[in-house]
């Protein structure tokens, strides 16, 4: 009985390993090793002698499917050289390139965060893609082109700029109800006509109203009882360096080597972002929601919301319940915006610089990414989209954008003239820096310590986390 | 009542004679029954042995020498000695609130799953209707991923839109700052940590089970009520499987690391510097390898004092014949 | 029975005339209760379910809506255009189904060892395991990497996610095992061993069927650790084919926002199997339910 038992368990354990070998076997034949040499994907031919490049990049759905195409396409054209995507979870990127990288084990070429950049260059972990463009060639724009002491290192493979949303459903509703003239209410389309801050704040003022319909610049306004807001400032640390920018102060001087977020400037502008909701009640007490566009926007209880340019094509075009408009951000002393995208990098350990640098080139070029142009995710980054007008009408007049005369001022010329690199673009560490900025200003939102107060508190780490880093 | 000695004697009669009453069995020259057991126990223990060893000590030895390096994964270790201590202890800021953090949380977390779940499996393991409906409930958080659990809840808490100030509203409350304040968010957090405790459930239930009904009847018989049968009988008879799931929480809860991956960045005012999040950032995100393998040598030795003194208190609660384990 | 009672209870007992009525009282009230925890506990529950299906503008809108404004089923079929779901589920299958089943097996061995046999070192053995539990999993990551990767050379296979389930699935599960063995009285194997069965026989044929809801416990708590196991499987898996539930969901997530209703029905889609297991692996715990319920 009992042995008759242990026989049936014993088979049972056999059966089972049997199958897991031949599972693992068959995982065994179709990787004969992933990573740096690549494995067959369906695209590929078993014969195939091209040379096998890997591509990590970490996309959500649509754009992973994009990046596919993109490179099934490249795949087709090319008989030296076959792309292979590899898609790597967004939150986790980091973790699994480090992991990679301290093993040695990273693919041939990437899309990095933006943040990470300059870190792995200093650490010789990036190709010299200087030659990846002639003298002559169009380059991609200056102020998206990543820089470790003055060389270029990596191209950002798209574009976005910061921009004022806004719900015109809900403006009109809110301007309505009060007998207000909307155009004195809509965010200027033009950075010559951008607000100042203050009438920013008086218009946002007047588009709050409480639940018994009156705004918040009325004294018996309940901010308590807020019914709709007038608007709502992105709270990611490195958005608010635009703002820091506008002030004529930023988190760090223009060419990288001093650490100057607690100057005046600064922290006058920090306050201010706090002043929205602390002083002014025209902005939602800072929760999670101040982070992208579908959680404040999409509330449909705000009526204007920063973030940035791609937020056409993966929530506004796509998504939104109601008409959308954009406008240039308000300033304080300089009428300015931040640029930035992904950076598309060649690592240093790869076998096979020149055909990486050879997909990359063509990757860059609009047409090749087109989709995701289209659809309003990535704004090109060669000079002539933005100069060439029968360029920029081929961009703009597709079916996901707004009306094209306000996005080709608010968005294209912006862009084009009144953008500036974000820091990380010269600045290395800045992810442990805006951390570091993010605990600091956490006690700002709550109106615990003044911005003052709170930078003043964090400066020594914030200046130390800069100079490890450069 | 005399219930409660009576059971402890049942069992000590048939824990304490064990070794003795098979040796007097056979006399085997070489292979004595002792030395077989100790073979059989080997041979059980050979693949955990090779297997802990490999994927579990030589990793951790190899963070505790990594412990001693300036490494940031690329270029080659720098040998520092123990600046890396020195740093943590001096200069690091968030060293002291990630202590609180893990702390607080830990304790919050575990006493409030290990009341919830005991409590869910009682009632569970009464006779109450369409009860194979009922404990699926109760389980199926433990088995959502982590990204839908996180995200949901963030979505609830959310200070403005959310739906439980929301509900906080309607009701003419004022909404409250779950995830905002530094006061509140770790037993924001926590709770979420007790709604997942789906697992806690079902070994509390499995443990239910395995209580013999023998001394339930004879308890019966002499007139205990069901409160004292629980307490005297149950909770005795249960307390291996308490003591397994307060271990399990407890450790689980201290290595806590993906509510603030996933909602808070160890935030607000670094009221949710989970500690191991931290080693996550400097390991992950700082580039700072090294430092982060000081902070797991100091982490483990955390986690190490609080399981020291769980098994040792165990020796005046916990309720079985243990020749083994001490 | 009755008749035993003693002075001290016979006040009670004049409370409620039979033990069944108060019996029915107590079952009533725990049932109560377990309608007011279920009722908690279903809210976020819920909620994952109506965001699967709303569409991403109408999600964050406010008031938050209960009930679907328009049940968009339509999310489903569109989160299996790029969700391969037969495909991960092979995939997590093949690391779920030898990890599972040799992890429990080897939980038993050693939780055997630790509950009933006496032999030198345990103590110190005992301690050793306790002490692979004390670090966080991602603090062993990158040695682990390197040596899986580079010492072994299994680099983008599932062996080094299959492979450390060999030792028991870690520390809880075979101190789980050990825990349930020391419940079940000695006096059993010892008769048995009195009778002459080995101690393998007396592992399989006794211990094990007696302890049957704890390896429930066990297979459970290791498929799900499996099934939802992102960071290990993300570093070792690079392959867009070769991947689990655990990193598909994560395809939904990016840099750009994230289409949050298909997460949320990958989600749905993925705890299915998850809730189907847990119903099998229940009969065990109905089993003994049935028993206790007859003396109770």
């Amino acid at each position: 009985m009992i042995k008759r038992k242990i026989a049936i368990l014993l088979a049972a354990i056999v059966m089972l390993s049997l199958i897991t070998l031949s599972a693992c076997d068959g995982t065994n034949k179709d990787v004969p090793s992933t990573g740096t040499t690549g494995t067959e994907s369906s695209g590929g031919t078993s014969a195939d002698e091209r040379i096998r490049i890997t591509y990590a990049q970490w996309g959500n759905e649509t754009e992973t499917a994009a990046c596919q195409a993109v490179a099934d396409k490249f795949n087709a054209q090319q008989d030296k050289i076959y792309v292979e995507v590899l898609k790597i979870d967004y939150d986790n990127y980091i973790a699994k390139l480090n992991t990679m990288a301290t093993a040695g084990e990273l693919p041939d070429t990437a899309i990095m965060s933006e943040a990470g950049v300059l870190t792995f260059a200093k650490n010789g972990l990036l190709y010299d893609i200087s030659e990846m463009y002639e003298e002559n060639e169009a380059k991609p724009l200056d102020c998206i082109t990543f820089k470790n002491n003055g060389t270029p290192v990596a191209y950002s493979a798209a574009n976005e700029v910061l921009n004022i949303w806004y719900n015109i459903d809900l403006l009109k509703e809110v301007c309505e109800k009060q007998g207000l003239d909307i155009n004195q209410f809509t965010p200027p389309a033009k950075a010559e006509d951008a607000w100042s801050w203050d009438e920013f704040v008086r218009v946002a003022q007047t588009l709050t109203i409480d639940v018994n319909g009156r705004n918040a610049l009325d004294p018996n306004f309940d901010p308590n009882n807020v019914d709709i807001y007038g608007c709502c400032v992105n709270i990611l640390p490195w958005q608010l360096e635009v703002w820091c920018l506008s002030n004529g102060g930023g988190f760090f001087n223009k060419d990288g080597t001093e650490c100057i977020i607690n100057q005046p400037e600064a922290v006058e502008a920090l306050q201010a972002i706090a002043d929205l909701s602390l002083k002014y009640h025209c902005a939602p007490p800072v929760s999670t929601a101040a982070t992208a566009l579908s959680t404040s926007l999409g509330t449909e209880k705000i009526v204007m919301a920063t973030d940035g340019a791609w937020n056409v094509g993966t929530y506004l075009g796509p998504d939104a319940n109601f008409e959308y408009g954009v406008g240039v951000l308000p300033y304080f002393k300089e009428k300015v915006t931040i640029c930035t995208g992904g950076p598309n990098v060649v690592f240093a350990t790869t076998k096979h610089p020149e055909e990486a640098m050879t997909w990359l080139k063509w990757y860059y070029q609009e047409e090749n990414s087109w989709d995701l142009i289209e659809n309003g995710t990535w704004m090109p980054i060669l000079e002539s989209w933005y100069t060439n007008s029968e360029l920029t009408d081929k961009w703009i007049n597709n079916k996901n954008y707004p009306e094209a005369g306000m996005y080709k001022s608010a968005v294209v010329d912006y862009a084009f003239n009144n953008a500036v690199s974000t820091a990380w673009y010269y600045v290395s560490g800045t992810d442990v820096f805006n951390a570091a900025l993010d605990t600091a200003m956490s006690y700002v939102w709550t109106g615990d310590m003044t911005a003052r107060e709170a930078i003043n508190k964090y400066y020594d780490e914030l200046n130390r986390i800069f100079l490890e880093n450069n | 009542m005399d219930i409660r000695k009576q059971v402890p004697d049942i069992k000590g009669v048939l824990g304490m004679n064990n070794g003795g009453q098979i040796k007097s069995g056979r006399h085997k020259p070489f292979l004595t029954n002792s030395r077989k057991e100790a073979i059989t126990a080997y041979l059980c223990l050979i693949p955990a042995f090779l297997g802990l060893s490999m994927i579990s000590y030589i990793p951790t030895l190899s963070a505790f020498v990594l412990s001693l390096f300036k490494w940031n994964g690329m270029t080659s270790p720098e040998f520092i000695g123990f600046d890396n201590y020195k740093e943590m202890f001096t200069i690091d800021i968030y060293f002291t609130d990630s202590l609180k953090a893990t702390l607080v949380y830990a304790f919050l977390a575990v006493i409030g799953s290990m009341i919830y779940s005991l409590f869910i499996a009682i009632l569970l393991n009464m006779n109450i209707p369409a009860r194979p409906l009922w404990r699926s409930i109760f389980f199926v958080p433990y088995m959502l991923p982590a990204i839908g659990v996180y995200t949901t809840w963030r979505w609830l808490y959310e200070l403005n839109y959310g739906l439980f100030n929301h509900i906080n509203r309607m009701l003419g409350l004022p909404p409250v700052k779950y995830l905002e304040s530094p006061k509140n968010v770790l037993p924001s957090l926590a709770l979420i940590a007790v709604w997942c405790a789906g697992n806690l459930i079902v070994i509390f239930l499995a443990g239910l089970q395995n209580v013999p009904g023998v001394y339930q009847e004879a308890a019966e018989i002499d007139g205990a009520n069901s409160w004292q049968r629980f307490w005297y009988i149950t909770i005795p008879y249960m307390s291996p499987i308490i003591f397994y799931n307060l271990l399990m929480a407890l450790i689980i809860n201290l290595q806590v690391v993906t509510p603030a991956l996933a909602i808070t960045n160890g935030g607000p005012q670094n009221a949710s510097m989970f500690m191991s999040y931290l080693i996550y950032r400097y390991a992950f995100t700082k580039y700072k390898i090294g430092y982060a393998a000081a902070y797991a040598a100091i982490f483990f030795v955390l986690v190490g004092i609080f399981t020291a003194i769980l098994f040792a208190t165990s020796k005046y609660w916990l309720f079985y014949e243990e020749e083994g384990g001490k | 029975m009755e008749g035993s009672v003693n002075n001290t209870y016979t006040i009670k007992s004049s409370f409620f005339k039979s033990k069944q009525r108060r019996e029915k009282i107590v079952n009533g009230i725990a049932f109560v209760f377990v309608v007011i925890f279920a009722a908690a506990v279903l809210l976020p529950l819920w909620w994952i379910i109506r965001s699967s299906l709303m569409s991403n503008g109408v999600l964050y809108s406010y008031p938050p809506s209960f009930i679907p404004y328009e049940w968009m089923v339509s999310n489903y079929s569109k989160t299996l255009e790029t969700f391969k779901y037969w495909t991960y589920f092979k995939n997590t299958f093949t690391i779920i189904i030898p990890a599972v089943t040799f992890g429990t097996i080897t939980a038993i061995f050693c939780g055997y060892a630790f509950a009933r046999l006496r032999f030198k070192g345990k103590k110190l053995i005992f301690t050793l395991c306790v002490g692979t539990i004390l670090l966080p999993g991602m603090v062993t990551l990158i040695p682990l990497y390197i040596f899986w990767t580079k010492i072994v050379g299994l680099g983008g296979t599932y062996w080094p996610l299959i492979l450390p389930f060999l030792t028991g699935g870690g520390f809880f599960n075979i101190y789980l095992i050990r825990q349930f063995m020391t419940t079940v009285p000695k006096e059993i194997d010892e008769s048995a061993e009195i009778d002459g069965a080995s101690r393998m026989c007396i592992l399989w044929s006794i211990l094990v069927p007696n302890i049957k809801p704890a390896i429930t416990v066990v297979i459970l708590m290791l498929f799900i650790q499996l099934w939802n196991d992102l960071l290990q499987q993300l570093i070792y898996i690079n392959d867009m084919n070769k991947i689990t539930f655990a990193i598909a969901l994560t395809n939904f997530t990016g840099s750009f926002g994230t289409k949050w209703n298909l997460a949320m029905a990958a989600t749905c889609m993925v705890i299915a199997p998850g809730i189907i297991i847990y119903l099998i692996g229940q009969k065990s715990f109905v089993e003994g339910i049935v028993l206790t319920g007859i003396k109770t």
